[in-house]
C-alpha cells in the first residue's frame, strides 16, 4: 500500500466534504480500483498542467473540490501554481516530492540509483512552501509521507478552507500512488527520522539542505477572499442589479 | 432547445466579428471563458469579458495560453460550455492540451483569428496559415471539425453552430477566423432567443453504477457526465478502454481511438456544409473559405462577365474535408482554382481528391493582406485556358509577388 | 596630440553621448508620449557606460510587449524572442556562451505572466543574468488587458469592472525564488536606476530590477489617473525609499505607497560554478574509481 493514498483517504473522510464532490486532478495516473475505492472523481490530465484543469473545473462548477497533485515538483506547472496563488482559487494542491532528494539522499544512501531525477544533482531545489506562501497560498504545510496522521489532518482542515492550500509530500522513490518497494520503504524511513516537526515555522527558513534535518510542519494558516468572493462582491458595486453571482 | 433569453443580446449591431463571436459564444449558452491577450482575437475576450457578468457566465484572463485551454477542459469536465479564444502562436502552444481534449471527448470550442506568420509574424494583419495545423497539430490520431466563417454575421451565427457541433460530437470544434474578418465591422443581427436553437449536452441519465464513460451509442458518441455528481469518475489522457480504465499489453484494443477517428468520418455527410453556385457547367471551380472567399466573389464575377463558365465552392467547414464533392466535380470540370492566404495548404487536399483529372491552381499569398479580384481572374482565365493535365499543384503567383519577385531568387551553382 | 583633429563649428557633429548604445537608424521609436520604457532603456544605456562592460560580449534578449521592443532599439546582440521566453532563451545564450552578459528586458506581462515559470526556475538555479522588468501594471501592446500586475480594482479591457485578482509582488516571487540581487525603482528615479543597473550588472547571479513606469495611452488613461506626467508626479508624491527592506512588505496596490530601493544583494553560487563543481567532483570519482 501506499502511505500517502491512506493518508488522502482519512483526510478527506475527517473533512466536512464528501467524497462525490472531491475532483482529484493529477498528472500521473492512480489505479483505478485506488481512485475508484477513494469515492472521489478522478481526473489524470496531461503533465504539468493539473492546477491550470482543477482552476477551470472550480470555476466551472464551485461546488466542487478539487484537489490538484503536482508530481512534476513545479518544473512544467510552476507558472499555474503561482499563479493560482495570487489569485487565491480554491483548491488543495498536494505536491509530491519524490526525485531532488537525490541529492541528499545520494550522501546518505548511495546505493539508490539517481536515473530518475530530472534535477541534476547540482540545482538547488524549490523551497515549496515559500514560494506557495509568498505566491499567495494561505495555508502551506509539509509532512514526509510517513507522517500519516498528520498529512490526514493537514488535508482536512485544507478541503475545509476556502482558498489556495499546498502541502508538500515528501515520499521518495519512483512510484508516486503505487505500492512501494523496499528500497522506497527504506528511504522513507530514513526521512521520517531525519525529519523534525516545526509547527508555525516561517516558510522562508524551511529550505531542504543537506546539512540539517528536514523541517515538517504546518507553516501558514491565513484567510483572504477567494477569487470568487472578490468577483461577487466586487463586480455588484459596479453592475448593481445587472449583475448575477456566480457561483450561487 | 432555444437560447436563455438572458444569454442573448437581440437587437442590430454594428460590430466587428470578434465581437460578434463573443456574442454569439454567451448566446450558445457558453458560461466559462478561459484566455489570454492575443492580437487579433483579444476583442472576443473583451467583448465576452463585457457581457459574461450580467448573465452569470465568468471571463478570466489566464496567464498564458497553456492554462487557457487546459481551464476550458477541466471546465468541460465540470459539466459547461466552453472555449477559448487565440491566434496563431497561441494555437501552437495550445497543441498538446488540444490533443488531451480530444482524447478524453471534452467539448469545447476554440476560436483562431489567424494571423500573418510564422512565429510571431505580423499580429495585425491577416494570414490563414493555420489551416493544416488545426487539422493534424497535436500528436497522434484524431478529429476535428473546422468551420471558416466568412464575415461578422457568420461569425455570431457560426459560434453557435460551433458549441452545437462540439456537444453532439464531443469533440474540439475550431473556428478558423482570420484577422480580416475578425476586425471587419459589419451589420449584425442577433436575433430573439427563441429563434436561436441550441444543442444541449448528452448527459448520462441513469444510476452511477451502470455508466460506462466511454462506451458509444448508435452514432459513435458516448454519453457525457461531469464531475460532482457522485460518478466516482475516471477520466485519463492515456489510452483507455470503454470504462475509461488506461490499457496495457494484455487488454490492448486498438478500436478505441478508431473511433475518435470515425466518429467523425463516419458523420461526415452531416457535418460538412458547403455553398456551391453555378458548379453544374462549370468549366472551373474557384475553391474558397474565409476571407478569400469574398475575395473570390467578385473575381468570378469579372470572368463571368467575359464568359468563363465559372463555379464556386465554398468550404463553409473545411474540416472535416468534402473529398467526395471535389472527386465528383474534378469529373466534370476542366480545373481548380484555390486561392489561399498562404503558401498552399488546403490546395493540396484539393489535388489529392482531384486524383489527377482536373487541374489544380493554387494561389498563395504570404499573408498580412488580402488577393486582388484581379490575381483571381488572372488565375480563373489561366485555369480555363489550360487544356493540357498538369500534375501536381500549378502556381499562379498574385500581381504582388510577381512585382517583388521579378527576379526571382538567384540560386548560386 | 598633434593628430586630433580640431573641432570646429563646420566639422563638429551633432551626436548624443549614448548614441552607439541605440541602433539610430530605428529611431523615432514606437512608444507612446508619456510612456516610462524610454526612461528605463536611457538608463540601462547609461548605466552600460558606467558599469564598463565590454559591449561585445553583452546580449540583450526582449520578449513581446512594448517593452518587448528594446532589443530592437539597443546595439548589442539583441534577440526580440517569442511571448514569455526571453528568459530560458537567455539561459540558452548564457550556457552556450559563457562569457556573454545577458541582459533579459522586458515587461511584466511578458516575464511573469506567460513567462513566470521560466522566471521562477531561473532565480532557482541562480543563472547568471540580470532581468529588468518595465512594470506598467497592464498589458500595453495588445491594448490594455489586465495584467498579473494590475491592482485589486483597477480597470482594463478585459476586467471592464474593476480587477479581481490581487497582483503580483515581483520582488518577493524574485526573492523567495532565490535571485540574488532584487531592486525595485520607478521611472523617476533615473538616477539610482542607473547606478542599480550599473551595480548589478557587475555581479554574478540572477539579477532581478523591477522598474515600475507610466502607460499614458492605456493604464492611466483608462483608470482616469491623468497623463505621463501625472503619473510621474504620483510617483513623486507617493514613493519612498527603504533600501533592504524585506521584500515581503513590497506589495502594490491601486494608487497607494509605492516602496523603491535596493532590497536584496547576496552571494550565491551561480548555476554554472555548482556545473563546474560537479563536473571537476565527478571526474575526481571517476579518476579513483
Amino acid at each position: 500500500m501506499n502511505p500517502l493514498i491512506s493518508a488522502f483517504e482519512m483526510g478527506i473522510q475527517r473533512s466536512e466534504i464528501p467524497p462525490s464532490k472531491v475532483c482529484v486532478v493529477s498528472d500521473i495516473p492512480f489505479e483505478p480500483d485506488v481512485a475508484k475505492g477513494l469515492g472521489v472523481d478522478f481526473f489524470h490530465t496531461i503533465r504539468g498542467r493539473t492546477v491550470a484543469f482543477g482552476t477551470g473545473m472550480k470555476l466551472a462548477n464551485p461546488s466542487l473540490k478539487v484537489v490538484p497533485f503536482v508530481g512534476d515538483l513545479m518544473t512544467l506547472g510552476g507558472n499555474h501554481i503561482v499563479h493560482a496563488g495570487r489569485r487565491n482559487m480554491e483548491l488543495t494542491v498536494l505536491c509530491v516530492n519524490n526525485f531532488v532528494y537525490r541529492k541528499i539522499a545520494l550522501n546518505y544512501a548511495p546505493d539508490v540509483s539517481s536515473a530518475f531525477s530530472p534535477y541534476s544533482l547540482f540545482e538547488e531545489p524549490f523551497n515549496v512552501p515559500h514560494l506557495a506562501n509568498s505566491c499567495g497560498a494561505l495555508y502551506t504545510a509539509r509532512w514526509t509521507a510517513l507522517h500519516v496522521e498528520e498529512i490526514a489532518d493537514s488535508v482536512a482542515e485544507a478541503l475545509n478552507k476556502k482558498g489556495f492550500s499546498v502541502i508538500e509530500v515528501l515520499l521518495p522513490g519512483p512510484n508516486f500512488y503505487t505500492d512501494i518497494t523496499d528500497i522506497e520503504a527504506e528511504l522513507l524511513q530514513f526521512y521520517y527520522r531525519n525529519s523534525e516537526v516545526k509547527d508555525g515555522e516561517k516558510p522562508k527558513n524551511v529550505g531542504i539542505l543537506p546539512d540539517r534535518k528536514i523541517v515538517v510542519g504546518k507553516f501558514t494558516d491565513k484567510e483572504r477572499p477567494t477569487f470568487i468572493d472578490v468577483y461577487n462582491t466586487q463586480l455588484p458595486k459596479q453592475l448593481g442589479d445587472k449583475f448575477t453571482p456566480y457561483g450561487a | 432547445m432555444k437560447a436563455d433569453s438572458k444569454n442573448v443580446k437581440t437587437g442590430v449591431y454594428c460590430v466587428d466579428g470578434d465581437v460578434a463571436s463573443g456574442y454569439g459564444a454567451l448566446a450558445a449558452g457558453c458560461r466559462f471563458i478561459a484566455g489570454y491577450p492575443i492580437t487579433p482575437s483579444t476583442e472576443a475576450a473583451e467583448a465576452f469579458a463585457q457581457i459574461a457578468p450580467s448573465a452569470g457566465a465568468l471571463f478570466i484572463q489566464m496567464e498564458d495560453e497553456l492554462a487557457s485551454i487546459a481551464a476550458v477542459v477541466g471546465a468541460s469536465w465540470a459539466g459547461v460550455k466552453t472555449m477559448t479564444i487565440t491566434s496563431g502562436p497561441g494555437y501552437s502552444l495550445m497543441m498538446e492540451t488540444i490533443g488531451f481534449g480530444a482524447m478524453v471527448e471534452a467539448p469545447f470550442v476554440l476560436l483562431n483569428i489567424q494571423r500573418a506568420g510564422p512565429s510571431t509574424g505580423v499580429p495585425t494583419k491577416t494570414g490563414q496559415a493555420d489551416m493544416m495545423q488545426c487539422r493534424w497539430g497535436s500528436a497522434g490520431d484524431y478529429e476535428i471539425i473546422a468551420i471558416s466563417p466568412d464575415s461578422p454575421q457568420e461569425m455570431f451565427d457560426y459560434t453557435i453552430k460551433a458549441f452545437n457541433l462540439s456537444e453532439i460530437y464531443r469533440c474540439p470544434v475550431m473556428i478558423m477566423s482570420d484577422e480580416c474578418v475578425g476586425h471587419m465591422t459589419e451589420k449584425v443581427v442577433v436575433p430573439a432567443a427563441n429563434e436561436i436553437d441550441l444543442e444541449p449536452r448528452r448527459f448520462y441519465q441513469g444510476p452511477a453504477d451502470g455508466y460506462i464513460p466511454f462506451k458509444p451509442d448508435k452514432d459513435l458518441v458516448p454519453k457525457m457526465a461531469k464531475a460532482g455528481d457522485g460518478m466516482r469518475l475516471y477520466v485519463t489522457s492515456q489510452l483507455h478502454d470503454e470504462n475509461g480504465y488506461p490499457v496495457n499489453g494484455s487488454n490492448y484494443k486498438r478500436a478505441f481511438t478508431r473511433r475518435l477517428v470515425d466518429k467523425i468520418r463516419l458523420n461526415k455527410h452531416r457535418i460538412i456544409e458547403l455553398r456551391e453556385e453555378e458548379t453544374d457547367d462549370a468549366e472551373v471551380v474557384v475553391i474558397s473559405y474565409g476571407i478569400t472567399s469574398r475575395v473570390s466573389a467578385r473575381g468570378i464575377e469579372k470572368a463571368r462577365e467575359k464568359g468563363i463558365k465559372v463555379g464556386s465552392l465554398r468550404l463553409v467547414t473545411v474540416f472535416p474535408f468534402p473529398d467526395e464533392r471535389i472527386a465528383a466535380l474534378a469529373e466534370k470540370v476542366k480545373a481548380f482554382v484555390v486561392p489561399e492566404i498562404n503558401y498552399g495548404q488546403i490546395a493540396y487536399d484539393v489535388e489529392r481528391c482531384s486524383a489527377g483529372k482536373a487541374n489544380v491552381v493554387v494561389i498563395p499569398h504570404g499573408g498580412s493582406g488580402v488577393h486582388q479580384p484581379k490575381d483571381i481572374l488572372d488565375a480563373i482565365e489561366y485555369a480555363a485556358g489550360e487544356d493540357e493535365k498538369i500534375k501536381g499543384i500549378i502556381e499562379q503567383k498574385t500581381l504582388l509577388e510577381r512585382k517583388v519577385f521579378q527576379e526571382g531568387y538567384v540560386v548560386r551553382e | 596630440m598633434q593628430n586630433a583633429e580640431i573641432k570646429t563649428k563646420e566639422n563638429m557633429e551633432e551626436i548624443h553621448p549614448l548614441e552607439n548604445l541605440l541602433r539610430m537608424d530605428r529611431i523615432p521609436h514606437i512608444w507612446c508620449p508619456g510612456c516610462g520604457i524610454g526612461l528605463a532603456v536611457s538608463a540601462f544605456a547609461a548605466a552600460m557606460e558606467k558599469a564598463n562592460v565590454d559591449l561585445s560580449k553583452v546580449a540583450i534578449v526582449s520578449g513581446i510587449g512594448c517593452t518587448g521592443r528594446v532589443a530592437g532599439y539597443v546595439k548589442l546582440d539583441s534577440f526580440h524572442t517569442t511571448h514569455g521566453r526571453p528568459i530560458a532563451f537567455a539561459t540558452g545564450i548564457k550556457l552556450g556562451n559563457p562569457d556573454m552578459k545577458v541582459v533579459v528586458f522586458s515587461g511584466d506581462g511578458d516575464l511573469i505572466s506567460i513567462g513566470g515559470n521560466h522566471f521562477i526556475h531561473a532565480a532557482r538555479r541562480n543563472v547568471d543574468m540580470l532581468v529588468i522588468c518595465v512594470n506598467n501594471f497592464i498589458y500595453a501592446m495588445t491594448g490594455g488587458q489586465v495584467a498579473p500586475t494590475t491592482p485589486l480594482g483597477a480597470y482594463a479591457t478585459t476586467s471592464p469592472f474593476g480587477c479581481v485578482e490581487t497582483p503580483f509582488n515581483i520582488p518577493y516571487i524574485a526573492d523567495s525564488s532565490g535571485a540574488v540581487y532584487v531592486a525595485r525603482w520607478t521611472a523617476l528615479h533615473i538616477r539610482r536606476l542607473t547606478n542599480s543597473m550599473a551595480e548589478a550588472l557587475n555581479k554574478r547571479g540572477f539579477k532581478c530590477i523591477e522598474v515600475i513606469a507610466p502607460c499614458a495611452m492605456y493604464y492611466s488613461r483608462i483608470n482616469k489617473l491623468g497623463d505621463g506626467l501625472d503619473m510621474m508626479r504620483f510617483y513623486h508624491d507617493n514613493s519612498e525609499v527603504r533600501n533592504g527592506e524585506d521584500t515581503h512588505n513590497l506589495d502594490l496596490a491601486f494608487q497607494t505607497k509605492i516602496t523603491v530601493g535596493k532590497f536584496v544583494d547576496r552571494e550565491r553560487p551561480t548555476y554554472t560554478d555548482l556545473y563546474k563543481k560537479w563536473l571537476s567532483e565527478l571526474k575526481d570519482k571517476n579518476r579513483e574509481g
